[in-house]
């Protein structure tokens, strides 16, 4: 008997559950929901966003409007800040429907304690690139008034890299496919330096 | 070209689940990284040029992950590798000494000498799953060779 069939009849009891396939469509499902919680993590501030989130509506916040670019459209936005970090924005998009979401977040001092993030810090934050997942199996970068498809810049293993500007800045974003993204003015950031 | 993820599922759940067991340890963790892997190919849409492409894509994902597996702090409470391999059917005492022996080999081996032996795969496909030089792979499956044939002796042929 040859090594390799040494080898395979060594390891021809291991094998896989009878019911594996059932449980992929149901994992499927739940790894689908829990991406589109996935929160942004940028440097040590944190911002969590997302449609209809409500995010201390109602305490008497600073009301703003802003042109802000939303989906790679100069959209005029509403958005009211509240104290402890949070806002809650309203906008019209470009098929005519009032979209409103919120969001909020933290700054982590160096002492490790956290600070409400101020007002000009969330908006440089709304103005990030945005990675979006169309129906139709293709992926855009959404960064001010840029639109790039990135569908076929994904590596094997599901890792893109993309260089943006915006005329005054660049930066350098790596983005794992439906993993979220992590970028920098510097240089590409690891894959395995994030959403692990 | 693409194929359905049933008819991937069940050509290559099992060799996936024993590459994640190889690295892992452990069966719940393999059974998750199999998962995991099948999850990628069906939301990430990408072309693959042939079957075999598919196949060591799947392989390298699934390696990845076990990879990743190990080094997550939240790692599950593990089931001792001896309670699992007490369910184990050994053909013969070789296979089981031959099993016992692989599994205790460092990662960096194990996993080299599984493609070769298992996956049937030659060295330059090896280097490509991998992301490592021929070369590399040469080292690999050489000093992990040797550390087979020091423990399982006329068990193990030379076969370099």
């Amino acid at each position: 008997m040859t090594n390799k069939e040494k080898y395979k009849q060594a390891f021809s009891g291991v094998h896989i559950s009878d019911d594996f396939s059932l449980e992929v469509k149901t994992m499927t499902n739940k790894k689908q929901r829990f991406n589109q919680m996935i929160a942004g993590i940028v440097a040590c501030i944190l911002l969590v966003g997302g449609s209809s989130v409500a995010y201390a509506t109602d305490l008497g916040g600073i009301q703003r409007t802003l042109q802000l670019w939303i989906d790679g459209d100069q959209t005029e936005v509403s958005i009211e800040f509240e104290a402890d970090g949070s806002y809650a924005m309203e906008y019209v998009d470009s098929e005519g429907k009032t979209i409103n979401q919120g969001g909020g977040g933290v700054a982590i001092n160096a002492d490790g304690s956290e600070r409400p993030l101020t007002q000009e810090e969330i908006i440089d934050h709304l103005n990030d690139p945005d990675v979006r997942y169309e129906e139709d199996g293709s992926v855009w970068i959404d960064y001010f008034d840029q639109k790039i498809d990135i569908t076929q810049k994904f590596d094997d293993d599901g890792i893109c890299y993309a260089k943006l500007s915006n005329g005054q800045e660049v930066l350098y974003v790596t983005i794992k496919y439906q993993e979220g993204m992590a970028y920098s003015p510097k240089k590409y950031l690891s894959p395995s330096s994030f959403n692990e | 070209m693409r194929q359905p993820v049933e008819i991937l599922i069940e050509t290559y759940k099992n060799n996936l689940y024993v590459i994640a067991f190889n690295i892992c340890k452990n069966i719940q963790d393999a059974e998750d990284v199999v998962q995991d892997t099948f999850i990628q190919y069906i939301t990430f849409k990408k072309e693959f040029e042939t079957e075999q492409h598919i196949r060591a894509w799947l392989i390298r994902v699934a390696i990845n992950k076990a990879k990743n597996k190990n080094l997550t702090f939240f790692r599950r409470k593990i089931e001792p590798l001896e309670n699992y391999m007490e369910t184990l059917t050994f053909e013969s005492s070789e296979s089981f000494e031959l099993f016992d022996t692989v599994i205790k080999l460092p990662e960096k081996y194990r996993v080299v000498i599984h493609l070769f032996y298992y996956e049937d795969y030659a060295i330059k496909d090896i280097a490509s799953i991998l992301k490592i030089s021929e070369s590399n792979v040469k080292v690999r499956l050489s000093r992990g060779r040797k550390l087979l044939k020091n423990t399982l002796k006329e068990v193990w042929e030379d076969d370099e």
